[in-house]
């Protein structure tokens, strides 16, 4: 879908600040509309509204309570975000926070309409798991520009191994994630 | 920032390290406190990293609190405790109280830096499963130890509960252990014994001057409520600089033999917290309110920067840091006739293979950044943000360790030079 077609989509939507659309289960961003005047970096945002969803998928899971309708909502000082999932994406929209929140559920409703029909089915790209690893870690990791030193030294992988991660063999793949589950606090990677 | 117990503070007149109470000290920040912790966890796993943080803490602590007692004339157990929580407030460490007998009891601390300061700075990003707060639990046990005349080794600490893990406070456990013997003692006369003549560089009675300066001022602040010193961006503790070397050294030593195909990004990490402490550090202490009532507006000119840099590291015990060439965009090269680094290293090893000024190392680099690639006219904060941000493209400079006091030369020597300029 080119950028014309989503401002297509959103581009009468009162109150709306930005769109985003995330395809998962990789977190990529695929594509995104931000209104002009807004600051934001859609490449720096995007991966992280996928993580979230999933989180509470999972956790919505646990519960008995999850369904495919299921929308996240989250209202801060001056924003109100909303997340759905539609089919291989995540859709987050991003209101003005004064937007009536029963006018926000009509708008959603009609933008995922639009949506539907522009999003393509998506064939997930099939990518090493230690790659997933590697960018899921320096996603999340604190001081990310010294965290691959961090990895080598708790794994013994050389820097120059790590900067090939597809290429680790079983047993580096499973110290890198232990190592990463370690650097992050973390008792399972949820990827 | 705080300088705690003035009269206990004293400096090497011509070598600029300093002793705190006759221990070799230096001003630290959180960044580099954190990250060097960190660091030696990553080197030898958290368990094992843990313990080497509290023996280090303990073994220096013990001397450290013999000293500092038999001065205050604090001669029961009740007095050595209260000695010791006195002064480990005063350095910045937060609040400890101790409630113990010779076969150990409890500790509680408040605000205690290491897991305060990790919980702001990493809180809300990641998860902390293990405690952080080894030094406290050292000093805690070294305190016990030292209050009822025992000796090195006699009593563990374990922190059961600690606000890194978001636990409402920090408590440590005391139990009896085994006496040990101390490494090769690393005290005032032997930092004396491992310093080279000194000498002077470029711009030396500017740097004397704003040094001095720094000192008294100092000399005059003193910690909070919270036993906490924060100033300049920073938390900034007064540590004893024989832990930092121990933990760094031995983590070194240890993965030279076992798995020594890691040293050098175990170097590099231990350059890296010089460098994130420098930035920090000396980059808040350019940009505040009493720096310009001390020196004046920075107008951008790197050789302000860099003469600067070099009088707030004598300022914090680092060692008398000289500017021996710099070339604007180009190259910077400082020396020094001591590191507090050299001076353990030679005491307590030997003479060095390699040059292991790492901290040096991390810390030339980091003035070199700061006099090039921060807009100083604008006063910008330096934020998280801000620091990655110098890593997005990679770094345009690299630093070598060209002399080493520790492998025998006359001096330490870092030499900083642009990539771009090659």
């Amino acid at each position: 879908m080119g950028q014309l077609s989503l401002q297509q989509a959103v581009e009468d939507v009162p109150s709306l600040r930005a769109v985003f659309v995330t395809a998962m289960p990789d977190c990529l961003l695929y594509d995104s509309w931000v209104r002009s005047g807004e600051d934001w970096i859609p490449e720096n945002i995007a991966s992280y509204f996928g993580d979230l969803v999933r989180a509470n998928r999972e956790g919505l899971k646990g519960l008995h309570a999850w369904s495919a309708e299921m929308q996240v909502t989250i209202e801060s000082a001056d924003l109100l975000l909303v997340l759905r999932e539609l089919r291989d994406f995540v859709i987050a929209l991003a209101f003005e926070r004064s937007a009536p929140l029963g006018m926000v559920r009509v708008h959603i409703n009609r933008i995922l309409a639009r949506l539907s029909d522009l999003l393509p089915p998506l064939a997930p790209e099939e990518r090493p798991r230690a790659l997933l690893v590697v960018e899921f870690l320096e996603k999340y990791a604190p001081d990310p520009h010294a965290v691959m030193q961090r990895v080598a030294l708790r794994t013994g992988i050389s820097i120059e191994e790590l900067r090939q991660p597809e290429r680790l063999d079983a047993g580096q793949l499973e110290r890198l994630e232990g190592s990463v589950k370690e650097i992050l606090g973390l008792d399972a990677l949820a990827m | 920032m705080s300088a705690p117990q003035p009269a206990l503070r004293e400096y090497l007149a011509e070598h600029d390290l300093m002793l705190f109470g006759g221990a070799p000290a230096v001003y630290h920040c959180h960044h580099f406190n954190l990250f060097l912790d960190q660091t030696i966890d990553d080197a030898l796993g958290q368990v094992a990293g843990e313990r080497l943080r509290f023996s280090a803490a303990r073994e220096f602590a013990h001397d450290f609190l013999v000293t500092a007692c038999a001065r205050e004339g604090a001669t029961t157990p009740v007095e050595r405790i209260s000695v010791a929580q006195t002064l480990f407030a005063a350095m910045g460490q937060g609040k400890l109280q101790l409630s113990v007998d010779p076969a150990g009891g409890q500790g509680r601390g408040e605000f205690l830096h290491y897991g305060y300061s990790w919980f702001e700075k990493y809180g809300t990003k990641v998860k902390r499963l293990r405690p952080a707060d080894a030094f406290a639990a050292g000093f805690a046990a070294a305190a016990n130890e030292v209050a009822f005349g025992l000796p090195l080794g006699s009593t563990n600490a374990v922190e059961g509960f600690c606000i890194a893990r978001r636990d409402p406070h920090c408590a440590f456990t005391l139990t009896a252990g085994s006496p040990t013997p101390a490494g090769p003692k690393v005290g005032a006369a032997e930092i004396r014994a491992n310093v080279r003549p000194a000498f002077t560089g470029k711009s030396e009675d500017e740097v004397v001057k704003i040094a001095a300066g720094l000192r008294d001022f100092t000399a005059s602040v003193r910690g909070d409520h919270r036993g906490l010193v924060q100033a300049f961006g920073v938390y900034v503790t007064l540590h004893l600089s024989g832990y930092y070397n121990r933990i760094s050294f031995d983590a070194v030593r240890h993965i030279e033999a076992t798995t020594p195909q890691s040293v050098g990004v175990l170097e590099e990490l231990l350059r890296e917290s010089g460098h994130v402490c420098v930035f920090n550090t000396f980059g808040g202490i350019l940009l505040s309110p009493e720096w310009e009532g001390m020196v004046g507006k920075l107008s951008g000119d790197p050789t302000q920067v860099v003469l600067g840099c070099a009088a707030i590291a004598r300022a914090l015990g680092f060692g008398h840091w000289t500017i021996a060439d710099l070339q604007p965009g180009r190259r910077l090269v400082m020396r020094s006739p001591a590191t507090y680094e050299s001076a353990y290293f030679i005491a307590r090893h030997g003479r060095a293979a390699r040059g292991n000024d790492y901290f040096f190392q991390g810390a030339v680099l980091a003035v070199a950044q700061l006099a090039h690639r921060v807009d100083w006219k604008s006063k910008p904060k330096l934020t998280q943000e801000f620091y990655q941000s110098l890593f997005r493209g990679g770094i345009p400079w690299r630093a070598e360790q060209t002399r080493g006091i520790a492998k025998g030369d006359e001096m330490s020597e870092i030499v900083v030079s642009s990539t771009n300029s090659t």
